[in-house]
C-alpha cells in the first residue's frame, strides 16, 4: 500500500508551544518524519535596541528575554559590563545577587514544572505551581518593586538593599519549599499516566547533548555533570555547598524531575547565603556616566534554562557598540527537529515541554 | 502497585480542597502592595527643579518635560509620561536627585482609550516673572489643577 506524508502546522498559536513558536511537522500517519522549528515570531531586536541605549539602559531590556527568571538575565549582562570595566562588586551585593538569582531560578523551575504538567494533561499541577510561584514573586517584589521584569541589577551592584521584612519572609518560604516540592512530586512525578507519557520518550544521549551544545537541565537530564556554578564558578558560587541533580536516561521524565530537585538545591544555596551575608555597601564605585574602555568582554551565568552568555563590545562611547546574548533556550531548541523524528505527535508536545523554552529568550 | 501514584495525587488535591482560599475577589478586595512597588508615578512639583535627569535616564523616551526660565530659575510647565511605552524599570526614579519623582502603589492604570493612558503629572502656565509676591499663588493653583487634570478615571 502506498502512503503519503502530510504536513501539519503546530503553532504559532498553540498553548503548548509556550508562546508564539511554530513547528512544521511532516507526518506519516501519526509518526513524525521531519520536524522543522520556526522561531522568530517574538523577535524584538533587543541586541539592536541595545546599541542605541546607554549601558545602564540596556538592563530593562534583558529582563524581557527570559521573563520567567529575569534576575538571571540581568546578571549575565551586568557581569559582562563589569568584566569589561574591571569593576569589583561588593561582597554584600554578590550575596544579594545569589539570593535573588536563586529565587528567580525557583520561580522559573516552578513554571517549567507546572507548565509541563499542563502540557501532558495534568492541568491541576499547573495551578499548584503557580500558586507557589506567587510567593516567590512576592519576595522579589519586596526587593525590586516588580513582579516579573525586575531590572534590579546595576552595573557594579544592585539597585537597592534587601528590606528588613525580606529576611523573615524568605526564611518562611524556604521552610515551606520542601513541602511544595513534595506536593509536585506527589501530583505529577509519581503519577503513572505522566510517567507512561514521559519515560523513555525523547531520549537525548550525552554525546548528542554535548554535540548540540545543550546546557542546563536539558543537558543534565542526560547525566552530563555540567553546571557553570560548579565547573566554572562565577560570582561567589564556590563558597556554597550544593549538589547538581543529574538524570540517568536523558528522557523527558529525567529532564522534568531534575528541575524539582534543583529547586531543593536552590533552597540550600539561599539558606547558606542568608547565613553568610555580610554588612556593607551594595554598589561599587561606578562613575555616573558609564564609559567602558575600548574592548570586548564575554561573561556567562547559569540561568534556569542553561548557560546564558553575554558579549559586549565597547568603542569607548557611553553606548555599547554591540551586544550579543547567548540564549540557552534558543540553543537547546536547535536539537528539537532531530529529537522529534520518529515520535508521535503527542510526544512532540512532551519533548518540547521538557526542553523548557521561553519564547522571549528564543527570539530575543 | 499501579495506580498508587494516582491515589496519592488525589489525596493531595482532596486535602487542598478544604484549604483556605489563595485568591481575593479583585475589584472588591485588594491586596496591599509592598512599599517598593512600581506603580503609578507621582511627582512632587515643589521639589522638582526641572533638571531633566529622569528624561535622560529613561531607556524608552517616556518622559517629556517642558520648562521656562522664570527669575533665573527653571520652572516646570509640563511633565508628561507616555506611560504606554513605560517599562517600569525605575531608572527615572533612581536618577532623581531631589526625590521628586516617586512610585506610588496604585496599580490600576487601565483606561478605555489609548489616548487616556498618557500620564500628565504637571501642566501649568509659567508665572509672570516681574510680580514676585504673587508668584506663589498661580503656581499653587495650577498645581491643584494639574492634580485634577491627571489621566481621567484614575480611581478605577
Amino acid at each position: 500500500m502506498k502512503t503519503e506524508t502530510y504536513t501539519l502546522n503546530l503553532g504559532p498559536q498553540h498553548p503548548s508551544t509556550h508562546g508564539v513558536f511554530r513547528i512544521i511537522l511532516e507526518l506519516d500517519g501519526e509518526t513524525v518524519v521531519k520536524a522543522t522549528p520556526v522561531p522568530g515570531y517574538l523577535h524584538r531586536g533587543i541586541e539592536k535596541l541595545a546599541e542605541a541605549r546607554t549601558y545602564t539602559q540596556v538592563i530593562p531590556y534583558t529582563d524581557r528575554m527570559d521573563y520567567m527568571a529575569a534576575m538571571l538575565m540581568n546578571w549575565g549582562y551586568v557581569a559582562a559590563v563589569e568584566k569589561l570595566m574591571d569593576i569589583e562588586v561588593p561582597e554584600r551585593a554578590e550575596y544579594v545577587r545569589v539570593i535573588v538569582g536563586e529565587l528567580s531560578r525557583i520561580a522559573s523551575h516552578m513554571i517549567a514544572t507546572g507548565a509541563y504538567g499542563g502540557d501532558i494533561g495534568a492541568l491541576t499541577a499547573f495551578t499548584y505551581t503557580f500558586r507557589d510561584r506567587e510567593y516567590v514573586l512576592d519576595l522579589l517584589e519586596m526587593v525590586s518593586g516588580s513582579r516579573m521584569t525586575f531590572s534590579y541589577f546595576r552595573i557594579g551592584g544592585v539597585a537597592a538593599d534587601l528590606p528588613e521584612e525580606f529576611f523573615p519572609a524568605v526564611r518562611k518560604f524556604l521552610g515551606e519549599l520542601p513541602a511544595m516540592c513534595d506536593e509536585y512530586d506527589g501530583l505529577i512525578t509519581g503519577n503513572e499516566i505522566f510517567q507512561a507519557r514521559t519515560k523513555q520518550v525523547g531520549i537525548i544521549t550525552p554525546e548528542m547533548g554535548i554535540n548540540y551544545s545543550l546546557s542546563g537541565p536539558t543537558l543534565r537530564g542526560s547525566g552530563v555533570n555540567y553546571d557553570l556554578r560548579k565547573v566554572r564558578p562565577y560570582g561567589i558560587y564556590d563558597r556554597f555547598d550544593f549538589d547538581v541533580p543529574l538524570g540517568q536516561n536523558g528522557d523527558c521524565f529525567d529532564r522534568f524531575r531534575i528541575r524539582i530537585d534543583e529547586m531543593r538545591q536552590c533552597k540550600r544555596i539561599i539558606e547558606q547565603a542568608l547565613d553568610q551575608i555580610p554588612e556593607g555597601p551594595i554598589m561599587a564605585k561606578v562613575p555616573k556616566v558609564i564609559k567602558p574602555p575600548v574592548g570586548d568582554a564575554y561573561a556567562e551565568v547559569e540561568s534556569s534554562k542553561g548557560v546564558y552568555g553575554c558579549y559586549v563590545v565597547s568603542d569607548g562611547s557611553p553606548k555599547p557598540y554591540r551586544v550579543h546574548f547567548r540564549r540557552p533556550s534558543y540553543i537547546n531548541l536547535g536539537y528539537l527537529g532531530k529529537l522529534c523524528e520518529g515520535w508521535k505527535i503527542a510526544d512532540v508536545i512532551a519533548i518540547l515541554g521538557s526542553i523548557d523554552i521561553v519564547l522571549g529568550e528564543v527570539d530575543c | 502497585m499501579f495506580g498508587q501514584g494516582l491515589i496519592k495525587g488525589l489525596q493531595i488535591t482532596w486535602g487542598r480542597m478544604f484549604d483556605k482560599k489563595q485568591t481575593v475577589k479583585y475589584p472588591f478586595e485588594k491586596i496591599e502592595m509592598f512599599p517598593r512597588y512600581h506603580g503609578r508615578f507621582e511627582l512632587d512639583v515643589d521639589k522638582c527643579i526641572a533638571c531633566g535627569l529622569c528624561a535622560n535616564a529613561c531607556p524608552n523616551k517616556v518622559i517629556q518635560l517642558e520648562k521656562e526660565k522664570v527669575d533665573k530659575k527653571q520652572f516646570l510647565t509640563k511633565y508628561i509620561m507616555r506611560i504606554e511605552y513605560c517599562l517600569f524599570c525605575g531608572l527615572c526614579v533612581e536618577a532623581c536627585n531631589k526625590d521628586a519623582l516617586k512610585f506610588s502603589n496604585i496599580i490600576d492604570m487601565n483606561q478605555y482609550r489609548r489616548s487616556w493612558v498618557r500620564l500628565t503629572l504637571v501642566d501649568r502656565p509659567a508665572p509672570e516673572p516681574t510680580e514676585t509676591p504673587e508668584e506663589e499663588t498661580p503656581a499653587k493653583e495650577a498645581k491643584s489643577e494639574a492634580a485634577a487634570g491627571q489621566a481621567p478615571g484614575k480611581e478605577g
